[in-house]
């Protein structure tokens, strides 16, 4: 692990059994990840974004090649330490949300904290404080289908942040929301990337998502096509 | 644990109606079991108490010849005891005899007794009162089927000692009422002094009825049987009767726990999404069947928490008032009281506790392990079969 790399991707290669064959979704992919990046994977339909997003959230592994995710490998982790490693340091974001339905608000975001056994008046101050992030302190007490396509989102953004994970993973964040909630949900995450140095790692199709990206890695066909070095320092509209 | 259980309660009570069906069906269940088996148990009670107090006593004092389940042994199996042996004991002696109420023929069992015992219920006091030369008394049973009243006249055969019939008329000075078939159909009581008249068996004793103060021992030609022997029959019917209900409720539970099993599988079909965003959120898939088994079988819980609203009240009702028998069931040759007050017991309600709650983590356990083989990635799309 170099200095500051806090993902390393190695000749990565991800096969999925099809019928009797066999499909590639990623190509030998080579990546690598620092900390406080705010990054974002772009590519058609079917090039792989979600495949490498969930093998960099543990949630899959690589067929062939090393993914090392904080130092660790993910195709030896147990599910057990795998399972730790996502509650403790990965955040995810959904396109769907993925909020909880039978759950507040509140309870939604606290989720992750009671998983880590965290004492119920720091949980409130976490969880409440998450909220002022996204802007919802007013609605914790509501249930998520009484929300806006943005609040939800935010709810989930605030979900995924509020156990200060150091990777945030968001696959096609915005896919369900209109240009407005779009930029809201992208402010918010670019002060989070700022203020707390957390790392976002995105995939999306969307141009306005893009515009935003200090990095780029263009996918297709599952390898690595362009790899987009923008550095735009302040968000603009 | 604590937060499987915060989470299944949410998880159930946001469900709604779904859970309250199955809610209520399980509390059912748990009502009828504790129900049925509380009649049972206060029958037995009542059964037991009342064949203690009409026929057994404290065991009774048997001849070796004599058979009480074959009636061929009547004839011979009687003999005398000591006098100071026969002490708290009751003496019955037994002989096959008829009756002839409006020309019929009857066969009964005529059995002599101490009209001055106490140790059975048996109202022996109204032979001793009576002035009618052989005065007599019988179950209410036995004097419907003869169609036979108080102060009714009967003629009555019997044979002596030497084999040859004789016959007088005995007068009915009692009709008594009892639970207890066995002292009942088919016999008629008299004095045993008159009988001992009427047989030339002076003396004679087929059995006797032990009261509290009798200490058994082994007196030759004679068999003790305690009171636990005899009432050992009585046992095994209940337990037959006991084995027999319960393939009905435990249809019954069958069919409850067919129902969580069902919302089990479906849910763990329908909530891929949900399982899916737990793990991403750090839970690890054991975490999660223990999430939806608890949840599985938090209807137990609750359905103990229905059926102790609903039961509580009912059963202590029924405790204090009884249950009414239905007459056609009071001929199964067990004694079967008009009303019987059922018992639920501790070891009852407990048992049918773990029963249900044992019985319905299991059921929701089954369903719930496919988690443990879930591919998270597809669980989150929804895509799995
Ligand atoms: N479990 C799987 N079994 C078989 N094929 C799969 C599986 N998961 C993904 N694939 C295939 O791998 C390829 C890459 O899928 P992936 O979901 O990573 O694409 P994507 O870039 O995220 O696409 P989209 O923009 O549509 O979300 C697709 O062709 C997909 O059909
Ligand atoms: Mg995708």
């Amino acid at each position: 692990m170099k200095n500051g790399s806090i993902i390393s991707i190695k000749n990565v290669t991800k096969r999925f059994p099809v019928g009797e064959g066999e499909f590639t979704a990623l190509k030998n992919i080579n990546l690598e990840f620092q900390s406080g990046e705010f990054a974002g994977l772009v590519g058609p339909s079917g090039s792989g974004k979600t495949t490498l997003l969930n093998i960099i959230g543990s949630l899959d592994s690589p067929t062939e090649g090393e993914a090392l995710v904080l130092g660790k490998s993910i195709s030896k982790l147990s599910h057990k330490e795998s399972a730790l490693l996502r509650n403790k340091h990965i955040g995810f974001i959904f396109q769907v949300y993925n909020l909880l339905p039978v759950y507040t608000v509140y309870e939604n975001v606290e989720f992750a904290l009671l998983l880590q056994n965290i004492p119920k008046v720091q949980r409130q101050k976490m969880v409440m404080e998450a909220l002022d992030w996204v802007g919802l302190a007013s609605m914790a007490d509501k249930k998520p289908d009484k929300l806006s396509g943005g609040e939800g989102q935010r709810v989930a953004i605030a979900r995924a942040i509020v156990k200060k994970p150091v990777i945030v993973i968001a696959d096609e964040p915005s896919a369900n929301l209109d240009a407005e909630n779009t930029y809201a949900i992208l402010k918010t995450m670019r002060e989070l990337n700022k203020n707390l140095g957390t790392t976002f790692l995105f995939s999306t199709h969307d141009e306005k998502v893009m515009g935003h990206l200090d990095r780029i890695i263009h996918l297709r066909d599952g390898a690595v096509e362009e790899d987009e070095i923008i550095n735009v320092k302040t968000l603009t509209k | 644990m604590k937060l499987a259980f915060q989470l299944a309660y949410k998880n159930l009570v946001g469900a709604g109606l779904r859970t309250w069906l199955n809610v209520g069906v399980l509390a059912f269940s748990f009502i009828i079991i504790i129900f049925y088996n509380g009649l049972i148990d206060g029958w037995n009670e009542q059964a037991k108490h009342d064949s203690i107090a009409w026929e057994y006593g404290n065991g009774q004092l048997l001849h070796a010849d004599y058979d009480p389940f074959d009636p061929f042994t009547i004839l011979d199996g009687h003999g005398v005891l000591e006098n100071e042996l026969s002490k708290n004991l009751a003496p019955i002696l037994l002989r096959q005899a008829s009756i002839y109420p409006e020309g019929r023929m009857f066969s009964v069992a005529l059995k002599g007794i101490d009209v001055n015992q106490t140790t059975l219920k048996l109202p022996t006091a109204s032979l001793k009162n009576s002035n009618a030369k052989i005065p007599a008394m019988m179950g209410i049973n036995m004097a419907d089927a003869a169609n036979l009243k108080k102060g009714d006249e009967v003629l009555l055969r019997w044979r002596d000692q030497g084999g040859t019939f004789d016959a007088a008329k005995i007068t009915v000075v009692d009709i008594f009422e009892t639970n207890v078939p066995t002292v009942d159909m088919g016999q008629v009581w008299i004095p045993i002094r008159k009988m001992w008249e009427m047989t030339g068996l002076e003396n004679h004793t087929t059995f006797y009825v032990a009261n509290e103060n009798f200490q058994p021992s082994n007196i030759s030609g004679w068999k003790y049987q305690s009171q636990e022997t005899l009432l050992s029959d009585l046992n095994e019917i209940i337990a037959m009767k006991k084995i027999s209900g319960s393939i009905m409720y435990l249809l019954l539970l069958a069919i409850a726990l067919l129902a969580i099993f069902d919302t089990q599988v479906l849910s763990v079909f329908r909530r891929q999404k949900e399982i899916g965003t737990y793990i991403s959120l750090g839970m690890t898939r054991a975490q999660v069947v223990g999430l939806f088994t608890v949840e599985g079988s938090m209807y137990s819980i609750f359905a103990m928490i229905l059926g102790s609203i609903v039961g509580i009240p009912l059963f202590a009702y029924l405790a204090k008032i009884g249950i009414g028998m239905p007459a056609a069931s009071r001929d199964m040759g067990v004694p079967l009281a008009e009303r019987i007050f059922p018992v639920f017991g501790i070891q009852l309600i407990v048992g049918t506790i773990l029963l249900v709650v044992i019985a319905s983590t299991i059921v929701s356990f089954l369903p719930a392990r496919k988690i443990a083989k879930m591919n998270p990635v597809l669980a989150l799309k929804g895509k799995l079969q």
